[in-house]
């Protein structure tokens, strides 16, 4: 054996093992059952040991492991270019506080671009939870209620805007002919008004021209009662809803002048045979914002036995401010809203000192729960849309895994199954070249962090083809060289020679692809592109160090005559 | 000692125009099929939409889905099954509408619908239409920056023509593949995306290992014709041109069969890009040089003639 060969397999054998000794704890991550895991959800020092294993094995992507990806998009519309790169940063600040103390392991939280955020929640069991927790801005008011003497004379105002705006236009069909969602009238005897807003109309005609007369209060109905219960007296039907909010969004609706603004309820309730939706009037301006707030907790509603209620603490600036609003308003209503709904609009009965507010509604404990920690994790400083999501459940990532690796191992059975048919004991030697080339990958998948996916399985199948043309190339022109009638030594001499520059020409431009991958991928084509980009320097390396040095030594034999090839 | 084509020599360049005819009628019958349905089937990984997989236990059949799916008020909803008669894929267009998601809505209403069965949700995928676009925008710059590179690579490699020639026969894999797709009325989504450009990547490795051959050849042997180096190179390179075309095929085949449905496409892509790819690093690349180069020799002596 000469000295490049003594480096050659001494490389090898120094990447083999080392390769190896990286992948341990992968292959305990593997040992370690759904039923161990699950037991060491309650023991600290068993999970910190699974974890510990865990951090330093090949991560699995969501797609194999299950878990969610999320991509938001912080609406930046009118900030100047340094207020959108502060709103992201905290907007990504706030949302990684909620992950953390949502409790999801290993969660990735990044900026993508000027305006995106991406948010990945591994192994996560309820989605949807963890979406409202993510995307919700939790802006927290307190606003004072209007007086309900104001309401009448506000709501003509705004009908008769609304009807001056549609005659401006020409087209009063524009807001009138929009058929009434719930098409039924309200029941009279079950709504028990004595202000019916809605006649019960006779025929169509006559609903039409009732709606064109009233833009506005043909979908918000007032009721003397129904502010006897709920503290104001319009409601909206559930299907109208949205209809009277996009009529506030018009110009028209300016009437209503800077200092009042009409928030809806959060939650629907059932009166008389409708579901309905309070309404109410309050000022434009909160006198106190969630800004002041110093902890949020969910705790048992006093006033109703199985409901929850989230207990705040305002700061000492706060309570101050909270005190001298309370004092001057005994007996009016204070509206806490989030994000522009009435979450509770209590009565006012006497000046509160202590800096302590609650919202009741109708919570339940991981609705109170969750609140309390969106907002002791403070509200975005912007609202987020979610562009894009991908959750895949835990069952489909494990059959992913099982069919993904099943494929692949029967796939490369059959390849190395051919290739020792076809090429004997050469064919061997590239199937030890193969099994060290994929340890080299995943080791270097479990080294360096990256993440494998389904598409990752893939490319590492597609490695499996690549490494095993590097060894067809070299084997076919050794063979070529042979039926020249060379000696061993010379064939496999210029069959290496003549196929290293073919292999790295081909892996060159393949790399290239995949380098390109890299680059534009998002998602899935970066998993795959990560695996086959690693794979054709590992295809690469093993095919011209490795399987050269053992057939050279072969060929270095005096005695060798004959190659089995 | 097994070995394939022993001493090759089948005349690869006569049967050129077979193969153009043959490639010819294969494309020409996807362009159809793409002009008739309007552009390739985007997934909505690019055109924004929803994407929900179900499983539903006892099963209550596709067409049972599909009226449910289509009564919660999505017309568009597209309903399959996938793998095994309990799973589903529904694709709805839509995003949102209202406050609640229309893959939220869509899941309710299958809930409400049987109650009696488990509706198990396994995978759920939304594509606002503003990240549709980008990513589809992101996905033909990859495909176009890869073949730009590739062809500068190997125009320093090799010569220019080389590089246009392997472009040529690479860009016919891809509209090939393309026009299957569409005929098949598969979706193109990011992970076909992925394979496509892997087409490209095994395609242009197929044919450089044949333009290698070609260029040691125009060296070793230059008594002989261009023709005839080019069938000869193509002839010494044919065995280990099947033999890696048939264990990768051997792989992508494998996963096609067994990899599961979510890969399932993926790995048709690959199985048919590595069939074609192969095809047209035999048929394909090299005739286009010789085309190149007969054309190239008529202006040549074109231009000579005057000054006789």
């Amino acid at each position: 054996m000469n000295r490049t060969q003594q480096i050659r397999f001494g490389l090898t054998a120094a990447l083999t093992l080392l390769s190896i000794y990286l992948l341990i704890p992968t292959f305990r991550a593997a040992g370690i059952s759904q039923a161990d895991r699950a037991a060491a959800a309650s023991d600290p020092d068993a999970k910190a040991r699974i974890d510990g294993i865990d951090a330093r094995a090949i991560r699995r992507g969501l797609d194999l492991q299950g878990g969610m990806y999320l991509v938001l998009e912080v609406e930046q519309e009118g900030m100047t270019g340094d207020q959108a790169q502060d709103a992201l940063r905290r907007v990504r600040e706030i949302i990684t506080n909620r992950v953390d103390q949502f409790g999801v392991s290993e969660p990735v939280i990044q900026t993508q671009g000027n305006s995106r955020i991406i948010v990945q929640l591994p192994g996560l069991q309820d989605p949807e939870r963890a979406k409202s927790l993510i995307g919700r801005t939790a802006r927290l008011e307190f606003r004072l209620v209007r007086a309900l003497e104001e309401i009448p004379g506000v709501v003509a105002r705004l009908d008769e805007a609304f009807r001056a705006a549609g005659a401006a236009r020409g087209d009063t069909s524009a807001l009138a002919s929009a058929p009434l969602a719930s098409g039924e009238p309200a029941d009279p005897g079950a709504a028990a008004s004595d202000l019916p807003q809605l006649p019960t109309p006779v025929d169509r005609d006559e609903d039409a021209q009732y709606v064109r007369d009233h833009p506005f209060s043909a979908y918000v109905s007032q009721d003397e009662d129904f502010a006897r219960m709920y503290g104001t007296p319009l409601y909206s039907e559930e299907g109208d809803v949205a209809r009277v909010e996009s009529l506030l969004q018009q110009p028209a609706a300016r009437v209503l002048g800077t200092a009042l603004e009409f928030q809806y309820d959060t939650e629907a309730l059932t009166y008389g045979a409708l579901r309905v939706r309070p309404l109410y009037l309050l000022n434009a301006t909160p006198s106190l914002t969630g800004d002041r707030l110093t902890n949020a907790r969910s705790a048992p509603d006093p006033e109703r036995p199985g409901g929850w209620q989230v207990e705040m603490t305002l700061d000492r600036r706060g309570a101050r401010e909270f005190a001298r609003v309370t004092g001057e308003n005994v007996g009016r209503n204070l509206a806490i809203t989030l994000d522009g709904r009435v979450a509770s609009a209590p009565n006012i009965r006497t000046k509160i000192p202590s800096g302590k507010a609650s919202i009741s509604g109708s919570f339940t404990n991981v609705e109170a729960a969750d609140l309390a920690l969106l907002l002791r994790a403070g509200a975005l400083p912007a609202n987020v849309r979610i562009e894009e999501e991908r959750t895949v459940g835990p069952g489909l990532g494990r059959d992913s895994i099982r069919l993904g690796v099943r494929a692949g191992l029967i796939g490369a059975a059959l390849v190395v199954l051919f290739m020792i048919i076809y090429y004997r004991f050469s064919g061997v030697i590239a199937v030890v070249g193969l099994i060290v080339n994929l340890l080299i990958l995943m080791a270097a998948l479990a080294q360096f962090g990256l993440t494998l996916t389904l598409p990752g399985i893939a490319g590492i199948v597609l490695t499996v083809g690549m490494a095993v043309d590097a060894n067809v190339l070299i084997n076919e022109r050794i063979r070529e060289e042979l039926r020249k009638n060379k000696t061993v030594r010379a064939a496999v001499d210029s069959g290496f020679n003549n196929a290293m520059r073919t292999i790295l020409d081909a892996n060159i431009t393949t790399l290239i692809t995949g380098i390109i991958l890299l680059w534009f991928g998002t998602g899935p084509i970066k998993g795959f592109a990560v695996t086959l980009s690693i794979g054709i320097c590992t295809t690469v390396f093993v095919a011209l160090v490795l399987n050269r040095a053992i057939m050279e030594s072969l060929a270095r034999d005096p005695a060798r005559t004959t190659l089995s090839i | 000692m097994l070995q394939l084509f022993h001493n090759a020599n089948y005349d690869i360049m006569g049967k050129m125009k077979v193969a153009f005819i043959l490639s010819a009628l294969i494309i020409g019958a996807g362009l159809v099929s793409l002009v008739a349905r309007g552009g390739p089937r985007w997934s909505i990984d690019f055109t924004g939409g929803s994407v929900l997989q179900v499983v539903i236990q006892p099963t209550p059949g596709t067409a049972e889905v599909r009226r449910i799916i289509a009564g919660a008020g999505f017309r568009d909803a597209q309903v399959q099954d996938f793998g095994s008669p309990q799973e589903f894929l529904i694709t709805l267009p839509g995003v949102e509408s209202g406050g609640t998601s229309a893959a939220n809505q869509a899941e309710a209403a299958l809930r409400a619908a049987l109650p009696q069965a488990q509706v198990e949700l396994r995978r759920e995928e939304k594509v606002g239409p503003k990240i549709g676009g980008e990513l589809k925008t992101a996905a033909l710059n990859s495909v176009l920056a890869a073949c730009f590179l590739v062809v500068g690579y190997l125009s320093v490699r090799f010569i220019f023509r080389y590089g246009v020639a392997a472009l040529l026969a690479t860009l016919h894999d891809v509209i090939i593949t393309l026009g299957v797709f569409s005929l098949l009325n598969k979706e193109i989504s990011l992970s076909i995306v992925a394979a496509f450009l892997t087409i490209i990547g095994y395609s242009l490795n197929d044919t450089i290992v044949v333009f290698d051959r070609i260029r040691e050849n125009m060296r070793l042997r230059r008594r002989e014709g261009y023709r005839e180096v080019l069938n000869r190179s193509i002839n010494e390179t044919l065995s280990r041109t099947v033999l890696t075309a048939g264990t990768t095929l051997l792989t992508a085949f494998t996963l096609w069969l067994l990899g599961g449905p979510v890969i399932h496409d993926f790995a048709f892509c690959m199985t048919f890009g590595v069939l074609t790819g192969t095809f047209s690093s035999i048929f394909i690349a090299s005739p286009l040089l010789l085309l190149w180069h007969e054309r190239a020799a008529r202006g040549e002596r074109r231009r000579a003639q005057p000054a006789m």
